[in-house]
């Protein structure tokens, strides 16, 4: 692996799965930049040989920017973005296609801000999501029942998972909004699932479950995630490995506690006085 | 079966409101689910209805009548579903506001299509020559079962709607009127999605205005204003846009209670019934609109609930 500013710290293998089988997103030579200003310009970046890594830095890094590219939810000013998800598709270049491909390629991200379906009750988002392109033809109005019933255990199993308080319903607080755009996502049974700011708005015994369940889906299903995350102690505690963003590059790749001591790190986002 | 209370002026006011319960219930679609503001209704409409009448009555058939009609009538939906992909092709991706000129000028390149080409479509004089496919005795009987025909093209038309409610395309609709980049983000193509859903329902339109110039039996540039457009307009909004009966009780609230009701029940002077009704009608159906956004945005019968369908259709 490697940053356009390299300054990577020596790595033990990773667990849960080797680097080499598991899916990830290669960035290369790609830049965005918004009215002039520059604001992710990486060299030459994978993400995903770790199970689970975090993407840190100060506001304005360019870390969310940086998830949208890779999602082509934003066009890239050049570059390319590819998933190796070591299967026999081969290669994908991502920033060749549409964002509604990415799914289909496994290719998953959350929103940082809240974002939900006003219209669509918690069981409707669940069963969106999970549907495929040919359950939803035009002509088939009589597809639901078997939808329904073909994933109504994977989908009892996360809302057993989590306390939601009418499945049937509108998710209210802004909790049960962040939590459902993750599992809309998990639904997709991503290969790379891009989490960009998990915790935000959820409580703590929530965000503590969600953490577990990430791992444990991670484990399983040989999933790479990567973190966004402003409250750092789900970063050290989660993630296998960690990039550190500054002004649009990613400036230094490690271990947790390599990067959390580091005195770059400290200067530029941490501050002297952390924990 | 004595029919004799179904006198000809009935006969033609149920037959407005089934039309504009059937281009409602289209336009819910496109509208109340998948948030495409068609105000081009009547292109569509009026492409069917001339295709068909075009090719009817202008082209020398070798072989028998019904047959004729019967291709006539899928050439009159074909076209207007072919229309239906090229605008929609244009639109899919703009904002309400440039769907709504969008299909607002394709509307008017119908009419003036339909206007300046006389040798095809008679122009503003018109052109005669359609007819109903079969002859059972008296132009009312015929007519009649017309409008019965009629009635079960629209009543098809209510059930598939209903049951798009219930399926996973119309919550993939919802998705995408909902909240179009969230929706792409969970793979749903929603170009293609609404693409498809334009071209249908287009198509669907023109099948209905090909049925009305068979009612009609002439072929009018006069229906191709923005009459029909704003009547199947107002009775959705009226009735609830994003509900499955929303079309048929805005169209019960302003179609039928003006059309019937208050011209049968209501002594209008004659003079009235050239310039000033067909005004009063608009006025109505204006005032009605602004009635309804005033007091009761969502329409009579409220915001779409999906928390309630979900329970029926997946609560223990």
């Amino acid at each position: 692996m490697a940053a356009d500013t390299s300054d990577t710290a020596s790595t033990a293998e990773p667990t849960g799965g080797s680097a080499g089988s598991r899916p990830n997103v290669h960035i290369q030579d790609a830049t965005k930049s918004f009215g002039g200003r520059v604001v992710v310009d990486i060299d030459d970046l994978i993400l995903g040989t770790h199970p689970i890594e975090g993407l840190i830095g100060p506001n304005g890094a360019g870390k969310t920017t940086l998830m949208r590219m890779i999602t082509h939810a934003i066009s890239l000013d050049k570059g390319t973005v590819t998933l190796s998800a070591h299967d026999n598709d081969g290669p994908v270049v991502l920033s060749n296609l549409p964002t509604s491909s990415m799914a289909q390629h496994g290719v998953a991200k959350t929103n940082q801000v809240i974002t939900d379906f006003e219209q669509l009750t918690i069981l409707d988002s669940m069963l969106l999501s999970i549907a495929k392109g040919p359950d939803e033809r035009a002509y088939k109005i009589y597809r639901e029942q078997g939808l329904y019933a073909d994933h109504i255990d994977e989908i009892q199993w996360y809302l057993d998972q989590f306390d939601f308080e009418d499945p049937y319903g509108f998710a209210g607080s802004a909790g049960e909004k962040k939590l459902l755009d993750i599992i809309r996502c998990l639904l997709l049974r991503p290969r790379v699932l891009l989490l960009d700011e998990p915790t935000a708005g959820l409580p703590d015994h929530v965000r503590d479950q969600l953490m577990e369940l990430i791992k444990q889906k991670t484990a399983e299903e040989n999933m790479a995630v990567v973190i966004v995350e402003h409250d750092l102690h789900v970063i050290w505690t989660m993630c296998d490995y960690v990039h550190f963003m500054a002004e649009g590059s990613v400036v230094l790749q490690g271990e947790p506690a390599y990067i959390r001591d580091h005195e770059t790190v400290i200067e530029q986002y941490l501050g002297s006085g952390h924990v | 079966m004595n029919l004799d209370w179904l006198d000809a002026f009935l006969v033609y006011g149920l037959f407005s409101v089934l039309m504009v319960i059937g281009l409602a219930l289209l336009l819910h679609l496109q509208l109340g689910l998948a948030r495409i503001a068609n105000f081009g209704i009547v292109g569509f409409w009026g492409l069917g209805m001339y295709a068909f009448g075009v090719l009817f009555v202008r082209v020398d058939w070798p072989f028998g009548e019904v047959w004729a009609f019967l291709i006539s009538m899928a050439f009159g939906t074909l076209v207007a579903g072919l229309a239906g992909l090229a605008v929609g092709w244009v639109i899919a991706d703009l904002d309400t506001d440039g769907v709504l000129v969008g299909t607002l000028g394709f509307a008017t390149c119908v009419w003036i299509v339909a206007t300046t080409e006389q040798d095809l479509t008679g122009g503003a004089l018109g052109m005669g020559g359609l007819g109903f496919p079969y002859d059972i005795g008296s132009v009312k009987a015929n007519e009649t079962l017309w409008l019965a025909i009629l009635a079960i093209v629209v009543a098809l038309i209510l059930y598939y709607v209903s049951r798009v409610h219930k399926s996973s395309y119309g919550r993939l609709l919802i998705s995408i009127g909902d909240n179009e980049p969230l929706a792409r983000s969970l793979g749903k193509r929603s170009f293609r999605t609404k693409l498809l859903l334009f071209a249908g329902t287009s198509a669907a339109m023109g099948f209905l205005g090909a049925i009305f110039g068979v009612m009609e039996r002439f072929l009018d540039t006069g229906n191709l204003g923005i009459d029909i457009t704003l009547a199947a307009m107002v009775a959705l909004v009226v009735g609830g846009t994003t509900r499955t009966w929303g079309a048929v009780v805005g169209a019960a609230l302003t179609v039928a209670i003006f059309d019937i009701l208050f011209q049968s029940y209501i002594p209008f002077p004659q003079s009235w019934y050239g310039q000033a009704i067909p005004n009063i009608r608009e006025m109505t159906f204006g005032a009605a609109l602004i009635l309804v956004l005033m007091f009761r945005p969502n329409g009579m019968l409220g915001e779409m609930r999906r928390d309630k369908l979900m329970r029926r259709m997946h609560g223990s």
